[in-house]
C-alpha cells in the first residue's frame, strides 16, 4: 500500500514520527476548491489540537513531493515530506493520503468501504474517535465540525447534542441534524426517519446522514459489518449506523450542525434510488428482527425543536404530475397492490384516487400501513422484490403530494413529519404482530 | 294316466320345431360381444399394469432417494458453511438476482431442493421409459400415444416456465411503464404477456409434435401481428417525441460541405431553475 503521510514541520511528533492525535477525519473525494475549504474549516475548528485527515485527494504539490520522495531526493527519515506552505496554513492537520484498503465507490452516501477504511486508518494511527464527512463537506461550518467531534470525545471537549453521555466521555455515535428546507430529504422524512424511530426506538432525524462521528468501538463494529459486504465485492453497500448502535446498546447523540449542502446522487432516477435505499433499509430491518420485536419504544409527544422550514417553501411546486402518477398507478397497479395491501388500505387508496387535488390528503395511518405491509411483503417475498419496491414509488409520490398540500394548508412540514413518526410508533404492534403471524386474517 | 302321457307325446311329435328357437338369441350375441370387449379391455389394462407399476415404483423410489440425497446434501453444505462462502464470493450484480430466487436467503436450501426435484424428475423419466418398454406391443395406439406421453413432461415444464416468465415480464413492464408515466402501460404489459404466452404455446405444441407446419405458420402470423401492432401503437403514440428529438439532433449538428461555416460553439441548454423542484434525498 503506497502511503504519503504528509505533515507540517511544526507538528509535534511521537517516537514513530506521527504526532499524537485523538481524532481521525475521513473525507470523501472533493473538488480542489471544496477540498481546500474543508481543510481550512477543519484547521479552524480544531485549532490547538492535531487532527489526522484521511483523504483520497492530494493537496497542491503533494503529487510532486511524492515523486521526489520515490526518487529518494527529499526523503526524510520518517518518509514524510515537508511543505512550508502547508505548514503555515494548516499547522494542526496531518494529512493521510494513503491508498485505501478497500477502493471506495464514489457514492453520495457513506458506504461500507468508507467505514472499513476509516476504522483501519484510525486503528493504524491510534485515533480514539473518527469523523466521517461525506461529499460537499466544505459547507459544514467549523462550529459544526467541532460539535460533531466533541460529541464522540474526539477533541477532549464535553459532549453536546441531545443524548450524549455526560462528563466529556463522548458518545459512540454522533449523528448530525441538518437544517433542511421543507422540500429536501423527502425520502428521509417519509420512510427512513419514521421507520428507524419506530423500529429501533432511535430518534436521530437523519439516520442516513452523510457525516458521522464515531467512537473507536463504534467504528470497529461498523467495520465488521462493512467487511461482510466488502468481502463479497459490495463496496457500495449502505450501512445503517443508527440501527447498529441501537442493537449494540451504544449511546447515540444528535448534534445540530446547521445548514449543509447535501450531495446528490449522480443519476437522479427516483425509481432506482428509492428501490435501492428502501431495499437496504428493509433488509436491515429484516436482519435485526430479533432485536426490534423485543425492544419497547418510549412514546414521546415531543414537538419539533428545530426551526420550522415553513410551509411557503412549497408555494411554487406543481403537485399535479405526482397526483397523475398516483392515479395512473391506481388504475394499473391494483393487481400488484392487492397482493401486498389489505382491503382496508386498498379502500383508502381508492378514496384517495377519487378525491380532487384540493382535498387530496393521505392519512398518516394509511401511509404507515402501506410502509408496514410493503416491509412485510419484502420479508415474505410475496412478489419479486424489484417489483414490490417499484410499486411503492407512486405511493410515495402520493405521500409527497399530500405532504405538500398539508404544508400549504398551514401545517408546519416538520410538525407533519413528527406526527407521522408518532403514527409509526403507535402502529408498531401491527408490524410485530403481522411479522410473527403473517397468515392471520387481516381485513 | 298312461293314456294321457301317450297323447301328449303324440302332440309333441306332430308340432314342427322352429329354427329361431334352436339358434342363440340376440341378447346372447350381445352379451358375448360385450364379454369379449370387456375381456380385451381387461387384458389391455392387465398388460399395462406392469408398466404403470414400474412408473409408480420408479417415481416412488427415486423420490425417496432424492429425499435422502437432499438431506445429505443439506447437512454437508451446512457443515461446509456453504451460505457464508457463497455470500463472500458472489459478485454484487448477481447477488440480488440470486436472492430473489433463493428460498429464505439460503443457497443451501436451494441446492437441496434442486437435488430433490431432479431426482423426482429422473424417476418420472425412468418410469416413462419402463412404461414404454413394457407396452411395446404392435398396436397402433402405442405408436401415437407414447411419444405424447413422453414429451408431455417437457411440454408441461415449458408451459410452467413460459407462464412464470410471462408473468414476470408483464409485471416488470407494467411497473416500469407506470413509473415512466406511460398511459398505455397496461396495454404494453398485456402485449408482452401475450407475446411470451403465444411463444410458449407454439413451443409446447412443437414439442408435442402437434400441428407441424400449421403451428409455425400461425405462430409467425400471430407473433408478427402483435409486434406490428405494438410498433404501430408506440410509433404513432410517440410520433411527436421522435420528431422533436430528431429536430434537436439536427439543430446540434454542424453543417457540412463546401458552404459550411466555421464551427460554432454549441450553446449549452439552459439549466432548469432549481425552484419548483423537490429533493427526495
Amino acid at each position: 500500500m503506497a502511503s504519503i503521510p504528509s505533515q507540517p514541520a511544526s507538528a509535534a511528533r511521537t517516537g514513530s514520527g506521527s504526532p499524537a492525535a485523538s481524532l481521525l477525519v475521513s473525507l470523501a473525494p472533493l473538488p480542489h476548491d471544496a477540498f481546500e475549504s474543508t481543510l481550512s474549516n477543519l484547521s479552524q475548528a480544531f485549532a490547538g489540537a492535531t487532527v489526522l485527515v484521511a483523504t483520497p485527494d492530494q493537496p497542491v504539490g503533494a503529487a510532486d513531493a511524492f515523486d521526489q520522495t520515490m526518487d529518494g531526493s527529499t526523503e526524510d527519515s520518517a518518509g514524510y515530506y515537508f511543505d512550508q506552505d502547508w505548514a503555515s496554513r494548516y499547522n494542526n492537520l496531518q494529512l493521510l493520503t494513503e491508498l485505501p484498503a478497500v477502493p471506495p465507490p464514489s457514492a453520495w452516501v457513506l458506504t461500507a468501504a468508507d467505514f472499513l477504511n476509516a476504522y483501519k486508518l484510525a486503528q493504524q494511527h491510534g485515533a480514539s474517535a473518527c469523523m466521517l464527512l461525506g461529499g460537499e463537506s466544505q459547507s459544514l461550518t467549523p462550529e459544526a465540525l467541532r460539535s460533531l467531534a466533541a460529541a464522540v470525545g474526539g477533541t477532549g471537549e464535553g459532549v453536546i447534542g441531545e443524548g450524549g453521555a455526560p462528563n466529556g466521555k463522548g458518545v459512540d455515535l454522533a449523528v448530525p441534524r441538518y437544517e433542511f428546507g421543507p422540500r429536501d430529504g423527502l425520502v428521509n422524512s417519509a420512510i427512513l426517519y419514521p421507520v428507524t424511530r419506530a423500529v429501533y426506538g432511535a430518534r436521530p432525524r437523519f439516520p442516513l446522514a452523510v457525516d458521522l462521528g464515531l467512537s473507536l468501538r463504534m467504528a470497529e463494529r461498523l467495520a465488521i459489518a462493512a467487511q461482510r459486504f466488502t468481502a463479497s465485492g459490495q463496496n457500495d453497500a449502505i450501512l445503517w449506523p443508527v440501527a447498529e448502535a441501537a442493537v449494540a446498546g451504544y449511546t447515540i447523540a444528535e448534534v445540530n450542525v446547521g445548514r449543509r449542502a447535501i450531495p446528490q446522487p449522480a443519476t437522479p432516477d427516483l425509481n432506482s434510488l428509492l428501490a435501492r435505499i428502501t431495499s437496504s433499509l428493509f433488509s436491515d430491518v429484516e436482519a435485526r428482527a430479533a432485536f426490534w420485536q423485543r425492544s419497547r419504544i418510549a412514546q414521546s409527544n415531543a414537538r419539533p425543536t428545530q426551526p420550522a422550514g415553513g410551509s411557503d417553501g412549497f408555494a411554487d411546486l406543481d403537485i399535479q404530475p405526482m397526483l397523475d402518477s398516483f392515479r395512473l398507478a391506481y388504475t394499473n397497479l391494483q393487481e400488484i397492490w392487492s397482493l401486498v395491501l389489505p382491503p382496508n388500505s386498498l379502500l383508502g387508496l381508492k378514496r384517495l384516487a377519487t378525491s380532487p387535488a384540493e382535498t387530496f390528503r393521505m392519512p398518516d395511518a394509511l401511509w404507515v400501513r402501506i410502509v408496514c405491509d410493503f416491509l412485510l411483503a419484502f420479508r415474505l417475498r410475496t412478489i419479486n422484490r424489484g417489483h414490490l419496491l417499484g410499486a411503492l414509488t407512486p405511493l410515495y409520490l402520493a405521500w409527497v403530494a399530500s405532504h405538500i398540500l398539508y404544508a400549504r394548508s398551514g401545517v408546519d412540514p416538520e410538525y407533519h413529519v413528527e406526527e407521522l413518526a408518532q403514527a409509526f410508533e403507535f402502529d408498531k404492534p401491527y408490524l410485530v404482530s403481522r411479522w410473527r403471524w403473517p397468515d392471520r386474517f387481516n381485513p | 294316466m298312461g293314456h294321457l302321457t301317450a297323447l301328449a307325446l303324440q302332440l309333441q311329435a306332430a308340432q314342427p320345431v322352429s329354427p329361431a328357437a334352436l339358434a342363440p338369441s340376440v341378447w346372447e350375441h350381445m352379451s358375448a360381444a360385450l364379454r369379449d370387449s370387456v375381456y380385451r379391455v381387461l387384458s389391455l389394462l392387465i398388460s399395462l399394469l406392469p408398466g404403470v407399476l414400474a412408473l409408480v415404483l420408479a417415481i416412488g423410489v427415486l423420490t425417496a432417494i432424492g429425499g435422502l440425497v437432499s438431506y445429505l446434501v443439506r447437512r454437508i453444505l451446512t457443515s461446509l458453511q456453504f451460505d457464508e462462502r457463497i455470500a463472500r464470493s458472489r459478485p454484487t450484480e448477481i447477488s440480488s438476482s440470486i436472492q430473489d430466487w433463493v428460498p429464505s436467503h439460503s443457497p443451501t436450501v436451494l441446492v437441496a431442493r434442486t437435488v430433490f426435484w431432479l431426482h423426482v424428475l429422473l424417476g418420472f423419466v425412468i418410469g416413462i421409459s419402463a412404461f414404454d418398454a413394457s407396452y411395446s406391443t404392435a398396436s397402433q395406439m402405442s405408436v401415437f400415444l407414447l411419444p405424447y406421453l413422453a414429451h408431455s413432461v417437457g411440454a408441461i415444464i415449458l408451459l410452467l416456465v413460459g407462464n412464470i416468465i410471462a408473468r414476470f415480464l408483464s409485471r416488470s413492464v407494467l411497473i416500469g411503464a407506470v413509473n415512466a408515466k406511460l398511459t398505455y402501460a397496461r396495454f404494453l404489459s398485456l402485449g408482452v404477456k401475450w407475446l411470451v404466452l403465444v411463444l410458449t404455446a407454439a413451443m409446447v405444441l412443437d414439442h408435442l409434435g402437434v400441428g407441424g407446419a400449421i403451428v409455425e405458420l400461425a405462430f409467425g402470423i400471430l407473433f408478427g401481428g402483435i409486434v406490428l401492432t405494438l410498433a404501430l401503437a408506440v410509433g404513432l403514440g410517440s410520433r411527436e417525441i421522435v420528431s422533436r428529438s430528431l429536430e434537436r439532433t439536427a439543430d446540434r449538428m454542424p453543417p457540412r460541405g463546401p458552404f459550411a461555416t466555421p464551427e460554432q460553439p454549441v450553446k449549452p441548454e439552459p439549466v432548469a431553475k432549481p425552484t419548483g423542484t423537490l429533493r427526495h434525498f
